[in-house]
């Protein structure tokens, strides 16, 4: 009896109007993830549990998939893809960096967003930024991007690389990509009094050319109360509108810096001097920022993309190939 | 740029000669038939001389510009077309409904500037065309099943039945509609998985729920809907040529109204 209701209950989960339904449902899902802010992996968490239930159950009630093997391997490779889905929203990682150039990444991100459960190894993927290019094209078009980057393996041993378009770095499973944003970075020495180690250090200012107009920022010398804000005027074009250009840190440029009431024009190598200290400016960097993306399922979701397409593709041949296309009535 | 527009504009006269020539053999019932495939394939060659001009000249493929997009557009569905045409001799009446859409198509490219356009980094990758050629034939199957399914509408609305007389059944034009509908979804579901493997190289992501892949996306789920539905409700050809007429305009508006909409980097139409 129970047998009886189960495999009663199983035909109407694996029902085919069902499907129907949930196809609506999931469109549905889909137009009101896009017209409203919700996260959409929460919105189609449901319709996508459902097509789960639904082609489990029709895979294992309908007898259709024994006789078709391409149906069945189409089904079997969409409920792989759902599974995957669902492993991939729990542990992938997406996220934002700035790192300067002759600086390293050390695990530091500025935003970010992750599945509950990631495994957060990070500090696994250090690497040191070296120079980087990024041509412009007539019309402030950018271009190429050329990446310098220096990284260490688990033996010790040391590995360059150039990244940039189409080429992410990729360490501990996670993929490093450059971005359009990128700005300028100047680069200070703090020099206490009370015999502590100098610090070094970048600021990174708004993002090139985009805040053009906007290069100023406000920050605290670390370990002090001092708060310095900083613009930088540029005395030279760095994107010419009109030609092929390279984007790279001005050489003709001053430092305005206002702190404590006072205000100051620096050039490279000048100091401001603090009642607990001196801040040296070293010189203008540039910095990169970069886009960091972990999933480990990426090259499973493909094996199983390529699986339901050719299971699809084997259906309908056998299908279509039982009555030829231009069969008469 | 000279001789790649004079080229375009002589392909879409001959484009624009076959199409009235498809619509005077129904109203006549006349047969035409080798004469309008003969033209056709004449426009394509002219046509494809054009963008391989232009290819050539700009280094970059016809996926940049809406005149590009447009351009390759109207060859890659008439090329399509043209091939079904060729092998289907019992549908080729169905012309005179598929070559004056064309004409749409037609009006808006030559409307277009043909200026060229700066070609992002994120564009020069050959996943790219792979993505564009999948997303074409696609929309070409799915252009020839709106041809079948426009002659079951005009016949149930009364409109030629006489005039489409000779071609086959309703449920026969349903069934073939259903075919191309099938590899529409074949390659719709190739264009996705190839626009994620470009998206993850460009962009750091294979899937953003961007406008054009969410629309996209809603258009893998109506085909999947509408194949499914004609295998469970076995609905009457006039239900099922609407379902594939829905689709196309869904497939229409995605890859040429989203584009106009999106304020992200993946402007492209296909």
């Amino acid at each position: 009896m129970m047998v009886t209701d189960m495999h009663t209950w199983l035909l109407r989960l694996a029902s085919l109007k069902l499907t129907l339904v949930i196809f609506v449902f999931f469109c549905a899902s889909v137009v009101l993830a896009y017209f409203t802010q919700w996260s959409p992996a929460w919105i189609l968490a449901l319709p996508f549990s459902l097509f789960a239930v639904n082609l489990t159950a029709a895979i294992l009630a309908n007898p259709a998939f024994r006789r078709q093997p391409g149906l069945l391997v189409f089904h079997l490779a969409l409920l792989a893809l759902i599974v995957l889905l669902t492993i991939s929203r729990l542990t992938y990682l997406k996220g934002h960096l700035e790192v300067s150039d002759g600086e390293s990444f050390t695990g530091e991100l500025t935003e970010s967003e992750s599945g509950p459960l990631h495994p957060w190894h990070l500090e696994q993927a250090r690497f040191l930024q070296k120079n980087f290019t990024i041509d412009y094209a007539p019309g402030l078009n950018r271009d190429r991007t050329r990446s310098q980057v220096v990284w260490q393996d688990e033996k010790g041993g040391t590995h360059k690389a150039i990244i940039g378009d189409h080429y992410p770095l990729i360490l501990a499973g996670y993929r490093f990509y450059t971005t359009h944003n990128k700005g300028f970075a100047p680069s200070f020495i703090w020099y206490p009094t009370n015999g502590r180690a100098p610090q070094q250090g970048t600021i990174h200012l708004p993002s090139y050319p985009a805040h053009e107009y906007q290069q100023a920022l406000s920050w605290n010398i670390p370990g002090t109360k001092h708060e310095v804000w900083a613009l930088l005027e540029i005395d030279e074009v760095v994107l010419d509108e009109n030609r092929k250009s390279e984007f790279k840190a001005p050489e003709k440029h001053r430092l305005v810096i206002r702190y404590n009431g006072q205000r100051r024009e620096l050039r490279p190598g000048a100091s401001v001097l603090f009642e607990d200290g001196r801040l040296k400016y070293e010189g203008l960097r540039v910095w990169m920022g970069y886009a960091v993306f972990y999933d480990w399922t990426i090259p499973w979701l493909l094996s199983a993309c390529v699986l339901t397409v050719l299971g699809m593709g084997w259906h309908f041949w056998r299908k279509f190939a039982a009555r030829p296309w231009r069969a008469e009535d | 740029m000279e001789r790649e527009i004079q080229l375009l504009w002589l392909a879409v006269v001959v484009y624009v000669i076959a199409g009235s020539l498809a619509i005077f053999a129904v109203v006549l019932g006349k047969r035409p038939e080798k004469t309008i495939l003969g033209l056709l394939i004449s426009a394509l060659l002219i046509h494809g001389v054009s963008i391989g001009l232009r290819w050539i000249r700009l280094d970059h493929g016809p996926y940049l510009t809406m005149f590009e997009i447009l351009s390759s557009n109207v060859f890659s569905l008439l090329f399509v077309f043209a091939l079904a045409y060729w092998r289907y001799r019992a549908i080729r009446p169905v012309a005179a409904i598929v070559l004056p859409l064309m004409f749409i198509m037609m009006g808006w490219l030559m409307l277009s500037n043909p200026n060229p356009g700066h070609l992002p980094p994120t564009y020069d990758t050959t996943w790219l065309v792979i993505h564009i050629m999948f997303g074409k034939v696609f929309l070409g199957a799915v252009l020839v099943a709106v041809g079948m399914a426009g002659v079951v509408l005009l016949r149930a609305a009364g409109i030629g039945e006489q005039k489409f007389a000779r071609l086959p059944s309703d449920r026969r034009l349903d069934d073939l509609a259903y075919r191309f509908m099938a590899l529409g979804f074949i390659f719709e579901s190739l264009m996705l998985i190839a626009g994620a493997i470009w998206a993850q190289d460009a962009w750091g992501r294979y899937w953003a729920w961007d406008p054009l892949e969410t629309w996209s996306f809603v258009n893998w789920i109506v085909l999947g809907f509408a194949l499914h539905l004609r295998i469970t409700l076995k609905p009457a050809p006039v239900w099922g040529a609407l379902l594939v007429m829905a689709v196309f305009i869904l497939a229409f508006l995605t890859f040429f109204g989203v584009p106009f909409i999106s304020q992200t980097p993946h402007q492209g139409a296909i």
